[in-house]
């Protein structure tokens, strides 16, 4: 069993350098790094193709890394402790023929757990998850949503230290979504680390202490939502009490200022938005609505994810 | 998790999944619907029955001075007929005692043309009349040449005891043997293939390959189609068995040929190594099986790897018939040392051959090429389940150069 209560502390349960991965000529990872704090929920972010399957892959030892080196649980071999650690892939995957209680034992056995515990626990945590009636229930007769959970259960079943999951929500009602965020939290507040990737922002941004924003391979951003979310300025969103003629108005907004549904938005300068708005008012604009936001992690992720295909555009 | 606890966990599951649904009833019972095999080994049978007679001969202990027209006879009887292959003694260098105990010799001449004794292995058999027409043609020869117009000679025929299985029966039951094994490897390898197809096409595998190492997976599917392949073998031979203890029971002497059928090394060694060399057939083939099946992604590119392997049991299972056929010969030679083809062979030889030690080293080098293909099969269904990393490092695979010194994860 692992920590009871979660702390904050600097041990990294997983630590990636260089990581680069190669399938025939096409280069699918590239030199990535990663250090993801113990009991943290790590986002492994991207675009679909961007390498986070291959790059969690090589993580639990799946595939070897072409390049580079990673040390997961203080192991050297990822293999040496698969069975510390918990996989949910993207690929779902059961036997249609077992029950759901059985495939949960089997994936528990898989990493060491006895039959019989196997099948004790993915009852109680059926149960816990309002899916006690499907135990006995064979995959095949489960509907694509309680399939997964089943998965997620078995990849949980053994209480990982670390635990994976490759994109968890697709497939998920939004009852099942906050299920299961609620249940990455749990297994985070037990002291297991979480390493999650998903291409949905809003649970990255929800859940995630971390992420790492990989494109084309390459690893463009490591840190946390907030610092992603600080790379663009705020947003400053101004509905004008009187529009007036649009050219004197624009004359007095920043050059960036773009209109919409009657409302403008422009990034907040250095010094403020209290200078502009004495202009505007000094200018019988007025203020009708005034609303100051940092932008979201989908904006960040835009934003960092459209650098980094402009980059790669100018370098073919 | 260490290899064995991962293999023994896959092969729980996998024996379990496959015996504990009603469709395995089928599979007991698919050797009842494989009987159209039995054309198949019609050609093998043909090929024996040749075999067989080839190896039966008839044996004619005249006086001396009657060997020359003995031989003379029978070359010019031999132009109308087709006896068995005749060996000619003189009587006082010949004791038909030991002759008889020979399960290869069909009839026994002795005596004299004038007075033949005949005795034969079954009563009113050709060889038998044969060596009666052979004795009057001589005896004729001679009243011929003293005018004397009398009957030239009376027959006196007896039956010889068996006293063993002939070599042809042998040669059957080696046969048997063969094709039994080549059986039950064209069932079980059929299965595994088609289970590993099932895991990579609902994606379980990845969950395998996450969790432990891939080499007790391959050995767990090998581990969990042994246990089925047992449980058939336990079956049937429950079957068979209670049968002729049955039949045995019910109606004594029934079947007294077929119990008096042994092969030469014995009944209790014949049974070992019999099951010795089904293992190591299932072992060398359901390893090469999953490893080729492992670069299949489809249900049909399952189907289109199926042919070659498929090709490659029956040539094998050929090359053993042959071997069981022709014991001794050179292409028994080879089935025996092939390492695929050597537990059908071997598991032959052990009819129709009394000596233990070939077996011996039969089995040690059927165990080096075990660990040979496995090790080679694990790699090549490590990069066909998943596609990249320790595959086979073939030069046309690795295209980047790899920092070995770098890898560590």
């Amino acid at each position: 069993m692992i920590r009871a209560s979660r702390e904050a502390n600097l041990t990294h349960n997983v630590v990636a350098e260089g990581l680069g991965k190669n399938f025939g000529d096409y280069r699918a990872v590239d030199d990535v790094s990663l250090s993801i704090r113990e009991g943290s929920i790590f986002g492994v972010l991207g675009p679909n193709g961007a390498g986070k399957t291959t790059t969690l892959r090589m993580l639990m030892g799946i595939i070897d890394p072409d390049q580079g080196k990673c040390s997961v649980l203080d192991a050297a071999r990822p293999r040496d402790v698969a069975h510390r650690i918990g996989y949910l892939p993207e690929e779902r995957g059961l036997y249609p023929s077992m029950t759901a209680r059985d495939s949960i034992a089997f994936m528990g056995a898989l990493r060491g757990l006895s039959w019989a515990e196997g099948r004790r626990r993915a009852d109680v945590r059926l149960e816990a998850l309002g899916l006690g009636h499907a135990s006995a229930l064979k995959v095949r007769k489960l509907s694509k949503g309680m399939a997964q959970m089943v998965q997620l259960v078995g990849a949980l079943v053994h209480d990982p230290e670390l635990i994976v999951l490759d994109e968890p929500f697709s497939g998920l009602d939004p009852v099942n979504q906050e299920r299961l965020e609620a249940l990455v939290r749990a297994e985070r507040d037990r002291g297991a680390t979480i390493i999650l990737s998903t291409h949905v922002m809003a649970h990255a941004q929800r859940l995630c202490d971390e992420l790492a924003i990989i494109a084309g391979g390459q690893r463009r951003f490591l840190g946390s939502v907030e610092q992603a979310r600080a790379l663009l300025p705020m947003l400053v969103r101004y509905r004008p009490r009187v529009d007036g003629h649009l050219d004197d108005m624009a004359q007095l907004l920043p050059a960036d200022a773009t209109r919409q549904d009657g409302e403008w938005r422009f990034a907040l300068a250095d010094d403020g938005v209290e200078p502009l708005l004495s202009a505007l008012v000094a200018a019988h604009h007025g203020v009708e609505a005034l609303a100051i936001a940092r932008p979201d992690l989908h904006d960040a992720f835009v934003h960092i994810v459209g650098a980094a295909d402009q980059s790669a555009g100018a370098m073919s | 998790m260490n290899i064995w606890a991962s293999a023994l966990v896959v092969a729980r599951r996998d024996f379990t999944s496959i015996v504990l649904t009603p469709t395995f009833l089928l599979f007991l019972l698919a050797p009842l619907l494989m009987i159209g095999f039995a054309a198949l080994g019609g050609t093998g049978a043909g090929q024996l029955a040749q075999s067989a007679e080839a190896s039966e001969y008839i044996v004619a202990i005249v006086p001396s001075e009657q060997l020359s027209a003995f031989v003379a006879a029978d070359a010019g009887l031999r132009n109308v007929s087709n006896p068995p292959r005749l060996v000619m003694r003189a009587s006082q260098d010949a004791r038909i005692g030991a002759l008889g105990r020979d399960p290869n010799v069909v009839a026994i001449l002795s005596g004299s043309a004038e007075r033949p004794r005949i005795l034969e292995r079954a009563p009113g058999s050709y060889a038998g009349r044969y060596l009666a027409t052979l004795a009057e043609t001589v005896a004729r020869q001679g009243l011929a040449r003293a005018a004397d117009t009398h009957a030239a000679s009376s027959a006196r025929f007896e039956t010889i005891a068996s006293t063993g299985t002939t070599r042809a029966a042998q040669a059957g039951l080696g046969y048997g043997a063969v094709f039994a094994l080549f059986l039950l490897s064209l069932l079980l390898g059929g299965q595994t293939v088609g289970m590993l197809a099932e895991e990579k096409g609902n994606k379980v595998i990845e969950i395998m390959a996450a969790a432990a190492p891939l080499e007790g997976v391959f050995l767990g599917k090998l581990l969990g189609m042994l246990g089925v392949a047992l449980l058939f073998i336990a079956f049937w031979a429950a079957l068979i068995g209670g049968g002729i203890a049955l039949v045995s029971a019910q109606a004594p002497g029934t079947l007294g040929g077929l119990l008096s059928l042994t092969p030469a090394i014995g009944w209790p060694w014949f049974i070992v190594l019999a099951t010795l060399y089904f293992l190591s057939a299932f072992l060398l083939l359901g390893s090469v099986f999953l490893g080729v099946g492992a670069q299949a992604n489809t249900v049909r590119e399952i189907q289109m790897l199926s042919l070659p392997i498929t090709f490659f049991q029956v040539a094998m299972f050929s090359l053993a018939s042959a071997a069981a056929n022709a014991p001794g010969t050179i292409w028994a030679n080879v089935a025996q040392w092939l390492p695929w083809s050597s537990p059908f062979a071997m598991a032959a030889r052990g009819a129709t051959d009394a000596a233990l030690w070939p077996h011996v080293m039969a089995l040690s080098w059927q165990a080096l090429w075990i660990a040979i293909t496995i090790a080679l099969a694990v790699r090549l269904f490590r990069a066909g389940v998943l596609r990249s990393g320790g595959g086979l490092a073939l030069p046309w695979r690795r295209k980047v150069t790899t920092p070995k010194a770098d890898i560590a994860c």
